[in-house]
């Protein structure tokens, strides 16, 4: 048998009612105790006063005997509730009120020298007494008051009554309007799941409603929004690399087939069957450099890349690129630069690190106009390592700039892919500085054109190889 | 003769393998399954074996390993279609001497292969030389006919590789592990060599009567006396 937890609002109903309800039991001991104490107090202070009274009644008589002067003032209602006994020192009852004659004689006046409180029984009833010596003309009698106690039971009894069967109602009653307020409270939040249900693949343009952006409700929808926008952007990004990609798949593989095709059509001469076959070998390798380079990528997706890691010197790594490219920019007679003051160390893989200045600086050459410079500068902050590659191309509109390191974008269409780029080489870029823990950005250069930034974090220990895998990979590399 | 055992169950590639190899004078016997792989791999003389690895039955690393464990220390040159760096190494591990990923280019094939030939012998002495282009691999300088070639650092390796694999087409592929030193090819690295060898084609050709260094289309260069 499987439990599942209760909704939150009889969660929340049942600990408001649990904590509630020892609250107020602790509330009502502590009333019902102060009350109770108040009470004995109070009879106690009447018996005294009754003590007091009763004493000045007590007089000498002539013949040496002590005898209750009066019996005026005695109410006899009053005198079925409190009785007064007073004994001589010899134990004779000089006087004894009516209702307190059942109590049992109070003891010698040797035991009462210090008056004290007690409580007594008798013929089924409790009296709360005052026992003490007192003198009268010389002679030391035993007086004792007394006064009915079982009057203030019954009463306390009844607070008690109604503390011990209120407390429930009142507990309950809480409940109930606990678990409307909680039912209220959360009743945005059903609202939001109906809503949020509602927003499928097919509709992620759509956005909860927000009636007040400042409560706690508000701030929870503005979250799922931000996270539905996030959804939709990247499914956006899915969407058009899945239509990029059969383009650039087919596109290769139309030409083969067109090829072949034509090429069977007629008998022709060796020089051209060798131009027809070398011209679909061509497509053969853009094929094959493209489905390499988006295996490569999907391998980094998954996050399996293992990477080689070791310090080393990104001045040294930039003109160890700007040595690889040279002949590019030379073509064009460009100018390539590496501006670095001292030496820009960082922790990331070498080759992967490289191939991503590589893509940049190749990238930047292509767009850059004929004569101009492209400089690559390294240096350290405090939050680690920054490469910069500036050029003085035309720049990319600030539209552009999201996509640009997407997969398959291009700026110019019909250009970039005349020039024989993939559309993946800033895609692979961003994939190769990312999975050393870095991150790359495209902003405006001061003089027009871009300036990309590649910042590395000091220590970018993703992965930790070990020595064995670094000795093992190299190994693999020059295959 | 040289004989070469190709183990490799897809038709197409066992007979583009077995015309590539035919073309290069070399005596081929195919094996189109593990089993029969590793039984004549064990029981005949090879110079060579080509190997798939992902074949029906008996996959070609378990062909391999009990090959090397019989003392049969034939090369081996492994074909796979996964390149990742596991897969390479799992497979030099187990006795592989060279290693080709699919899809591969025939003229490294034949590169590879005839470079696992070579290995262990003794250098046979071979000169650099093709018509009247020399070049002085211990100076690092080349002249054609009389006219000492400027060459840079990097378009002498290029010559010296090209002249190594004379009459042998050379993809970019080659070029760009062999000589540039790349653990992969990319787009950029393709753009260099073209723009590299079209200096040293000019450097190399451009004043002589006949042509040595040839594009040949879609497929790589190839440096020889008359036409490619």
């Amino acid at each position: 048998v499987s439990w599942t937890p209760p909704s939150i609002r009889v969660r929340l109903t049942s600990w408001y009612s649990v904590v509630l309800f020892l609250m107020l039991v602790v509330y009502a001991t502590a009333t019902y105790l102060a009350v109770r104490h108040e009470f004995l107090e109070q009879l106690e202070d009447q018996l005294h006063d009754d003590f007091e009274a009763a004493e000045g009644f007590l007089v000498p008589a002539s013949d040496g005997r002590i005898v209750w002067s009066s019996e005026r003032h005695r109410d006899p209602d009053e005198d079925q509730d409190r009785g007064i006994d007073v004994w001589a020192a010899d134990g004779q009852a000089i006087y004894r009120s009516g209702a307190s004659t059942a109590l049992p004689p109070a003891p010698l006046p040797a035991a009462t020298a210090v008056a004290r409180y007690e409580s007594l029984a008798a013929s089924g009833r409790r009296w709360r007494t005052l026992t003490g010596t007192t003198l009268v003309g010389g002679r030391s009698v035993v007086l004792r008051v007394s006064r009915d106690e079982d009057k203030l039971r019954a009463q306390l009894a009844e607070i008690l009554v109604v503390l011990v069967l209120g407390l429930p109602l009142v507990v309950a009653l809480a409940g109930v309007g606990g678990y409307v307020l909680a039912r209220r409270a959360l009743t945005p939040i059903d609202h939001l799941a109906t809503e949020a249900r509602r927003i499928t693949a097919e509709r992620l343009h759509e956005r909860l409603s927000v009636p007040n952006p400042n409560d706690e409700i508000g701030r929870l929808t503005a979250v799922i929004n931000d996270t539905y926008a996030r959804l939709e952007s990247s499914f956006d990004q899915l969407r058009r690399f899945t239509a990029d990609a059969s383009h650039e798949l087919r596109t290769p593989l139309t030409v083969i087939r067109g090829m072949g095709e034509i090429g069977l059509k007629e008998t022709r001469t060796p020089a051209e069957y060798k131009d027809v076959i070398g011209s679909m070998l061509e497509e053969v390798d853009r094929l094959t450099n493209l489905v390499d380079t988006l295996l490569r990528l999907s391998y980094g997706d998954a996050g399996t890349v293992r990477l080689a890691l070791e310090p080393f010197d990104l001045a040294e790594l930039a003109r160890e690129v700007t040595v690889s490219l040279g002949i590019l920019a030379e073509e064009r007679n460009q100018r390539l630069e590496v501006d670095a003051a001292s030496a820009v160390m960082a922790t990331v893989d070498r080759l992967v690190l490289r191939e991503a200045v590589t893509n940049i600086v190749d990238n930047a050459i292509k767009h850059s106009p004929k004569g101009s410079t492209i400089t690559i500068r390294a240096r350290s902050d405090c939050n680690g390592a920054l490469l910069d590659i500036v050029d003085h191309g035309s720049g990319i509109a600030p539209e552009h700039r999201e996509r640009i390191f997407d997969r398959f974008f291009r700026v110019d269409e019909a250009r970039s892919r005349d020039s024989g780029g993939t559309g993946l080489g800033l895609a692979i870029a961003k994939w190769a500085v990312e999975v050393n823990g870095g991150q790359i950005s495209v902003e405006s250069g001061p003089s027009g054109g871009s300036v990309f930034r590649i910042s590395l974090p000091r220590t970018t220990a993703t992965v930790q190889p070990t020595a064995g895998e670094h000795a093992r990979r190299k190994r693999g590399d020059h295959l | 003769l040289v004989r070469v055992l190709v183990v490799e169950d897809e038709r197409k590639i066992a007979a583009v393998l077995t015309n590539a190899l035919q073309t290069g004078h070399y005596d081929v016997v195919v094996a189109g399954n593990g089993e029969e792989g590793f039984f004549r791999a064990s029981a005949e003389v090879f110079d060579l074996v080509v190997l798939d690895i992902m074949l029906p039955g008996r996959n070609g690393l378990e062909i391999l390993q009990p090959l090397r464990q019989r003392q049969i220390h034939t090369p081996v040159l492994i074909l796979t279609a996964r390149d990742g760096i596991d897969d390479r190494v799992g497979g030099l591990d187990l006795g592989a001497d060279d290693y080709l990923v699919k899809p591969f280019a025939v003229p490294e094939l034949l590169a590879r292969i005839r470079a696992l030939l070579r290995r262990g012998r003794p250098s046979d002495g071979l000169r650099l030389k093709a018509a009247d282009l020399e070049p002085d691999l211990v100076a690092r300088r080349a002249t054609r006919g009389e006219r000492l070639l400027d060459l840079t650092v990097r378009e002498f390796d290029l010559l010296e590789y090209l002249l190594r694999h004379q009459g042998h087409l050379v993809s970019r592929e080659m070029l760009a592990h062999e000589v540039w030193k790349e653990p992969r090819r990319a787009t950029p690295l393709d753009n260099v060599i073209d723009v590299q060898m079209t200096r040293l084609r000019k450097k190399v050709d451009c004043q002589s009567a006949a042509r040595l260094i040839h594009t040949v289309r879609g497929v790589g260069f190839v440096l020889r006396e008359g036409e490619p």
